[in-house]
């Protein structure tokens, strides 16, 4: 057991971890938990937050933190599994600024909520041409709602 | 010489290049035909920095709901007349992104284009024979 | 001989001035094109291919930014454009009829010279446009950068003919000890001169302010149509003009012997050094100007003083 793993167990009992190849380790966790996980992988062990992922599974809306350990070359992924019905995870972008774009485009693609964000507005999806509740990455998105929206005269009054 | 605007035009057709949330394959391969080895000054074919001083709009990519208004926003500035020639199968009819949600209707619902050239991506001698086929059309 | 309005007027105007000036340009402009292709081993334009693109611009649409001085922004290219005309006209009176120029027509022309970059900036500030804000700036600071050793180095046939700023002075004095280019100081201050006519004409190096690459278009990013026409107009009229005043200056005159082939050492030491070199940085062009060709300026005043 590496010393990151052993130190995440100490922080997070609940934590499950599995451990894909000697260099890549995904460790399941509450989501409450994630800011203090965070925060000892980044501060404490010297990881960089690479990027993360989001994806709308069976059971929620999954997100995953990528921790890289430059030193050894090692992945350490934090799960965390936010509900469907109030998708929520507590942003981290206020200790890293690393988190700060990527959370802007889960919550405009995924519909996830991350409170505690400066700055939650939409990054790559059209600001003046979006309805309200349109997150196309949900697996029950309608795949052909939008797109012929407007006519010529439209378009060019805008 | 029937018409001076005409004929000017026809010679000295000025390029500017805009691109609408393309891949940038054909980006790439327009940055190639303005290389040496294509030689374009021959037909009078500049690259210009700002669509103020430009004639053709070599337009790439699909619209979609974020570029739209910008390509718009880029055909007006662009003093009349002046052309616009679709690069690529994107901009020819969307191509892959036919079903997309983010992509809007083709180039002609919203701007006049004068020349397609299609091609994913189109090879440089393609995009110089639409560039001067639309010319020719004058 | 005693010049009268209309005679002036129609010189202006007709020739030298736009005709004249405007023509030769136009194919020098050319001549540089084509020298670029052959250097890259393409064809390059036919040979009427500025005047395609001048008839074709002045022909277009022209666009007004909205929200910027409309009158500035119209009036700018007329400025540089009639002070080009003013130029050629001074210039070639004071070269083929020596005798009608004015007493400080030299420094009338430098105050002309300056009116170009100005012209630029004026209309460059009444564009609105951030680019173009930044496109001006460097032309500020460009022409603050050549205009202290173009200065210095105009000193050197002020005293070498004991403080004659008559350009008629000038060419006379030259007729009669030969070019001023002969001598140590003149030759220096000639080179002067030559690098600061390539930064007058914004040529690569010294193109920061109309950076493609870097500031799409920099000063003339809002410019379009018949406006846009007259500034390239004016910077064509500038090629085929600056020469011609290093030329009454330094080289003898226009109606010299030596004035032909000066003129094409000029214009080909140009063009050679715009086609091979990237663009320097707007603080390196300043420290260059300053700190390199001013100094040598002052060389060149000194070597003069000393009747060398």
């Amino acid at each position: 057991m590496t010393d990151a793993e052993a130190g995440l167990r100490q922080l997070v009992p609940e934590a499950e971890v599995q451990e894909r190849s000697p260099r890549r380790f995904y460790i399941r966790i509450p989501r409450e938990r994630l800011t203090v996980a965070a925060q000892f992988l980044h501060r404490e062990r010297g990881m960089r937050l690479a990027t993360c992922t989001g994806i709308d599974t069976r059971e929620g809306f999954e997100v995953l933190y990528h921790f890289c350990e430059d030193g050894t070359g090692t992945i350490y992924t934090l799960k965390v599994l936010a509900s469907k019905d109030d998708p929520r995870i507590e942003s981290q972008s206020p200790w890293s600024p690393a988190a700060d774009w990527i959370e802007r485009e889960m919550h405009e693609l995924l519909g996830i909520d991350f409170p505690g964000h400066p700055n939650l507005t939409r990054l790559l999806t059209s600001d003046t041409d979006w309805d309200a509740d349109m997150y196309p990455l949900r697996r029950d998105f309608v795949r052909s709602r939008g797109g012929e929206a407007k006519t010529r005269r439209e378009a060019h009054e805008q | 010489m029937k018409d001076p605007l005409v004929w000017g035009l026809k010679r000295s057709p000025w390029v500017y290049h805009v691109a609408a949330a393309s891949c940038n394959n054909c980006d790439i391969e327009i940055l190639e035909l303005l290389t040496p080895r294509y030689d374009v000054e021959r037909f009078g074919i500049v690259l210009v920095g700002s669509p103020r001083h430009a004639d053709v709009l070599l337009v790439t990519g699909v619209l979609n709901r974020k570029s739209l208004p910008r390509v718009l926003e880029v055909y007006k500035q662009t003093p009349k007349p002046c052309f616009v020639i679709g690069i690529g199968t994107c901009a020819c009819g969307k191509q892959l992104f036919r079903n997309s949600y983010n992509s809007v209707g083709p180039y002609d619902k919203y701007l006049p284009v004068h020349s397609y050239v299609p091609g994913c991506p189109p090879k440089p001698e393609a995009m110089m024979l639409g560039v001067i086929r639309a010319l020719g059309k004058l | 001989m005693h010049l009268n309005g209309w005679e002036v007027t129609l010189a202006i105007v007709f020739l030298p001035g736009v005709v004249l000036a405007s023509a030769s340009g136009l194919m020098l402009t050319w001549v540089d094109r084509f020298v670029a292709a052959r250097v890259q081993w393409r064809k390059g334009p036919p040979a009427y291919q500025p005047f395609a693109d001048i008839l074709k611009l002045l022909l277009k649409q022209t666009t007004v930014p909205a929200g910027g001085s409309r009158v500035t922004f119209l009036a700018a290219p007329i400025i540089g454009f009639a002070s080009m005309c003013v130029i050629a006209m001074l210039l070639f009176f004071a070269n083929f009829f020596p005798h009608v120029s004015f007493v400080g027509d030299l420094l009338v022309l430098v105050y002309l010279f300056a009116l170009v970059p100005l012209a630029t900036i004026v209309g460059a500030s009444a564009s609105r446009n951030p680019l173009s804000a930044v496109g001006a700036s460097r032309e500020m600071t460009l022409y603050l950068g050549y205009e202290l050793p173009f200065l210095l180095a105009l000193a050197v046939p002020i005293v070498r003919t004991g403080g004659a700023i008559r350009l008629g002075d000038l060419v006379l004095a030259q007729r009669g000890t030969g070019p001023f280019l002969f001598s140590l100081s003149g030759a220096i201050a000639a080179v002067i001169v030559l690098i600061c006519i390539h930064a007058k004409l914004g040529y690569v190096p010294f193109d920061q302010a109309e950076a493609e690459q870097e500031i799409m278009s920099g000063v003339l990013i809002e410019y379009s149509g018949a406006p846009l026409a007259m500034f390239r107009l004016t910077k064509a009229m500038m090629f085929f003009l600056m020469p011609c005043f290093l030329v009454t200056v330094f080289g003898g005159g226009l109606a010299s012997f030596w004035a032909i082939p000066e003129l094409l050492l000029a214009w080909v030491i140009i063009i050679l050094v715009k086609n091979t070199n990237p663009r320097f940085r707007i603080d390196h062009a300043l420290r260059f100007f300053w700190f390199i060709l001013g100094p040598l300026g002052v060389v060149a005043v000194a070597l003069a003083l000393m009747k060398l």
